[in-house]
């Protein structure tokens, strides 16, 4: 074995320095592929202050010195893992926020077992987020917090908001959140009621599993996201920042959770083919669901380029708000980008550290 | 990035793929939009589905019959746990409530102890300025009785 490598390599030692360099670059991909191991994530530390079921409320760099005083929570989508807002020094928004003084917490889901398949959006809206609000507020010893939901998070932070008008939010920011499917572009038609049979997917599965969801993301632009990043690091595999750079990437996007069956059930039947959230008909535990009941500040933020919540789905939530200070931010990025990547933190992360700043003192 | 050299496979890749990516992706992307897309969708959803259901079904005919617990059975004990945690979760809220009423009840009382003494501050400087009045009261007494008009008699 170890001569044949031996005798490979003296094989390839002799050969034009052109192909040389093409079989170094075809071994690093290979590596790369298969046996160099995931990149490290959410290094920015952290301390458990409140535990529910499989959730934890984190709070970021507690000893910090924080200079804004209206401490944020960030909630992210059911459906991938915390460190999504955290994924590496120098591209993360959470970083980015505690060292300019935020007082950052983040609800992790956590990942869902077979027992937590009748888990609803009834269930993450009045038990999980005012019980986390509450525990923020104790923690830092304030009146008021903020709220920064992304994705289907920033869906759940919308609804919540409008649940309970006395809980004490003064800020809102959603980001790539979806609100309005009248128009999905392609999930409207494929998860059109009468060819998805959405029954019998979550009473057979009970729990959505990651790589369906992921699946259903990738199938959007099928070219581009299964064959797109292999090319990208075939062509750039000698640049190690790149490489860097795609592992995280990569790991960001392959690394779901399952989506709790009950509700998916809800996510899809009611958001998807419904719509009710947008047109005051969604009931929340018997509740009427109104966005209207938001009267906190608002920053909206769409990217230009998402294909999961397409701007048009996110913008119709500043017509329906009754807040006096509210702001739509249509940014250059798609669905990942917008928080991870080169640009995020120099596009994304000072808009919302800026936005937030001038209103949390 | 690396010049593409005589023997690349990458390179033929990537020529392909920015060939396929340019030309096809507004091809796929109407197709994926169509009906009958959403309808062959389906129906490979259905035969996923009832594979599924067909190798779930024999697993725990399989694990019952090797007295070996479900994923069902070890799911509801989870359940259980979870509802015990539930009720600790509850008294922990009720906890932190309690102690939120008693830090707005030491409010109360400290609001009605600084009430109190401003009562009673109140108090003397209402008797400070009642004894003052005394005490100018008898000068000002017999220029009122000069002033008085007599009532005159019916």
């Amino acid at each position: 074995m170890v001569n044949t490598k031996e005798s490979i390599e003296s094989f390839i030692d002799n050969m034009p320095e052109d192909y040389k360099n093409e079989y170094k670059r075809y071994k690093r991909v290979m590596n790369i592929l298969t046996r160099e191991p995931e990149p490290e994530v959410g290094q920015t530390p952290k301390e458990v202050i409140w535990t529910k079921n499989k959730a934890k409320l984190y709070r970021y760099q507690p000893n910090k010195q924080k200079t804004k005083k209206v401490p944020i929570l960030m909630i992210y989508a059911l459906i991938n893992k915390p460190y999504i807002l955290d994924l590496t020094p120098g591209s993360s928004l959470i970083e980015y926020l505690t060292d300019r003084g935020h007082d950052v917490y983040l609800l992790d889901w956590g990942i869902p077992g077979h027992e937590d398949r009748h888990m609803k959006f009834d269930d993450y809206v009045m038990d999980y987020i005012p019980r986390a609000i509450k525990k923020v507020l104790k923690k830092s010893e304030q009146d008021e917090i903020s709220l920064l939901g992304y994705c289907i998070g920033g869906t759940l932070t919308s609804i919540a908001a409008a649940l309970h008008p006395n809980l004490p939010i003064r800020n809102l920011v959603f980001m790539t959140s979806p609100f309005d499917f009248s128009d999905a572009g392609l999930f409207s038609n494929w998860l059109d009621e009468r060819y998805f049979n959405l029954d019998l997917m979550v009473d057979t599965l009970g729990n959505i599993p990651a790589e369906t969801i992921d699946f259903g993301n990738k199938l959007l632009k099928p070219i581009t996201n299964y064959f797109g990043p292999y090319v990208a690091l075939a062509n750039r595999a000698d640049d190690d920042e790149f490489v860097k750079n795609w592992s995280l990437l990569q790991k960001w996007v392959e690394d779901g959770v399952p989506f709790p069956g009950e509700a998916y059930r809800q996510w899809i039947r009611e958001f998807y083919q419904q719509n009710k959230l947008i047109n005051d008909e969604l009931y929340i535990r018997g509740q009427q669901v109104k966005l209207s009941n938001i009267k906190a500040n608002v920053l909206n933020i769409a990217a230009n380029r998402d294909h999961i919540a397409i701007p048009k789905q996110t913008e119709k939530l500043m017509d329906k708000i009754s807040s006096k200070d509210k702001t739509y931010e249509l940014v250059s990025a798609g669905h990942v980008s917008v928080t991870v990547g080169k640009k995020a933190p120099t596009t994304t992360y000072p808009l919302i550290e800026e936005w937030l700043a001038k209103r949390s003192n | 990035m690396t010049n593409p050299s005589m023997l690349d496979p990458f390179s033929l890749w990537k020529t392909m793929y920015e060939q396929t990516e340019t030309n096809f992706s507004e091809a796929i992307h109407e197709t994926l939009g169509k009906e009958e897309y959403a309808e062959l969708l389906g129906q490979v959803q259905n035969g996923f589905l009832q594979y599924q259901d067909l190798i779930q079904k024999t697993t725990d005919t399989y694990l019952k019959q090797m007295n070996i617990p479900t994923r069902e059975e070890i799911s509801s004990v989870a359940s259980l746990i979870i509802n015990l945690e539930e009720k600790v979760e509850s008294l922990d809220e009720k906890l932190d409530d309690a102690d939120l009423n008693q830090k707005t009840l030491q409010e109360i009382s400290k609001l009605k102890t600084s009430i109190t003494r401003l009562d009673k501050k109140m108090n003397q400087i209402l008797q400070a300025l009642s004894t003052n009045k005394d005490q100018e009261s008898p000068s000002t007494e017999p220029e009122k009785t000069t002033t008085e008009k007599p009532t005159p008699k019916k």
